[in-house]
């Protein structure tokens, strides 16, 4: 009778950790949601604010490249999750900002991206849009750039909110 | 929904978009724009003249590609293709549905609260939130 007891409490502390461990994910989740559309919300402001003062034709979809080129920024994915106990299948997201691609990496000296090739590459993707742009341009390049790193940080927050999910469903049978 | 191979252990993906003019401009200032020697990009930019089979098309596409490891979806966007985009299932590339400059973010509409909501009360998700 102890034993069950003991059973039955042992399993309700491990239903209650779950959901709270849920709950807390999910609060996670709604909190950098909040945050994205606040920092989404300053670069598209930034953005109209470049657009008014160097003009629309400067500033349109017609100007994008499509040159081959490689994305600068990526998402660095790790399947093993950086050797923590925990069975995810989702990997654990990491941004990687402004990385020289291959022929880069081979042609310079240095392997890793120095504040001074950060900004040789912002000013290079700015460099679409003409020579001289506006530091709104400017501005809101560093704004959807936070809205990147916040967007991975959902991105991982997400998972969590998945796997939580599974486990509290799998223990309320 | 079409398979698609894992990625290995350790490696890098690109970030996809499905969203409108000024949000895929303001990422592609962030240096995420990548054009393969086909021309193929991994942005679909969403205006008055986008079908919606272009948008599920696109969004079958990067949600198959091996390189893409993020898809950003605009919310409204996604409404357009909620059947296609709560189907799926994987974990990568994840599927992140975010505000636009016209449409704010919507709790209830967000594909994976909606999953998880049958545990709350959802009128006390969006309107703490507000």
């Amino acid at each position: 009778m102890g034993e069950e007891n003991e059973a039955t409490n042992t399993q309700q502390s491990t239903t209650e950790s779950e959901a709270l461990n849920f709950l807390d994910s999910v609060d996670n989740y709604l909190i950098l949601i909040e945050s994205l559309t606040s920092t989404l919300g300053q670069g598209w402001l930034e953005l109209s604010s470049a657009r008014h003062s160097m003009g629309g034709s400067r500033l349109n979809n017609v100007l994008l490249t499509l040159k081959h080129h490689s994305a600068p920024t990526t998402v660095e994915l790790d399947y093993d999750n950086a050797g923590s106990m925990t069975k995810s299948k989702a990997p654990q997201l990491t941004l990687s900002k402004w990385k020289p691609s291959a022929t880069q990496e081979s042609n310079e000296s240095e392997a890793t991206t120095s504040p001074l090739k950060t900004e040789n590459h912002r000013g290079k993707v700015l460099s679409m849009f003409g020579g001289m742009v506006s530091p709104k341009l400017r501005a809101s390049q560093l704004s959807f750039e936070t809205a990147l790193e916040t967007l991975v940080e959902i991105a991982n927050v997400r998972s969590s909110v998945l796997e939580a999910h599974r486990a509290l469903k799998l223990h309320k049978g | 929904m079409a398979t698609r191979t894992q990625m290995p252990s350790n490696s890098s993906g690109l970030i996809a978009m499905i969203a409108d003019e000024d949000t895929i401009t303001g990422f592609l200032l962030a240096g995420v724009g990548n054009v393969d020697i086909r021309r193929k990009t991994n942005y679909l930019i969403v205006d008055s003249k986008t079908t919606v089979k272009q948008i599920e098309d696109a969004f079958k596409d990067f949600t198959t590609r091996e390189d893409v490891a993020i898809v950003l979806i605009s919310q409204y966007v996604a409404n357009m293709v909620r059947f296609v985009v709560d189907s799926y299932n994987n974990p990568v590339p994840a599927i992140l549905e975010i505000p636009s400059k016209d449409h704010p973010y919507d709790p209830q509409h967000d594909s994976v609260l909606s999953r998880v909501k049958y545990l709350f009360n959802t009128e006390s998700v969006a309107g703490d939130r507000r």
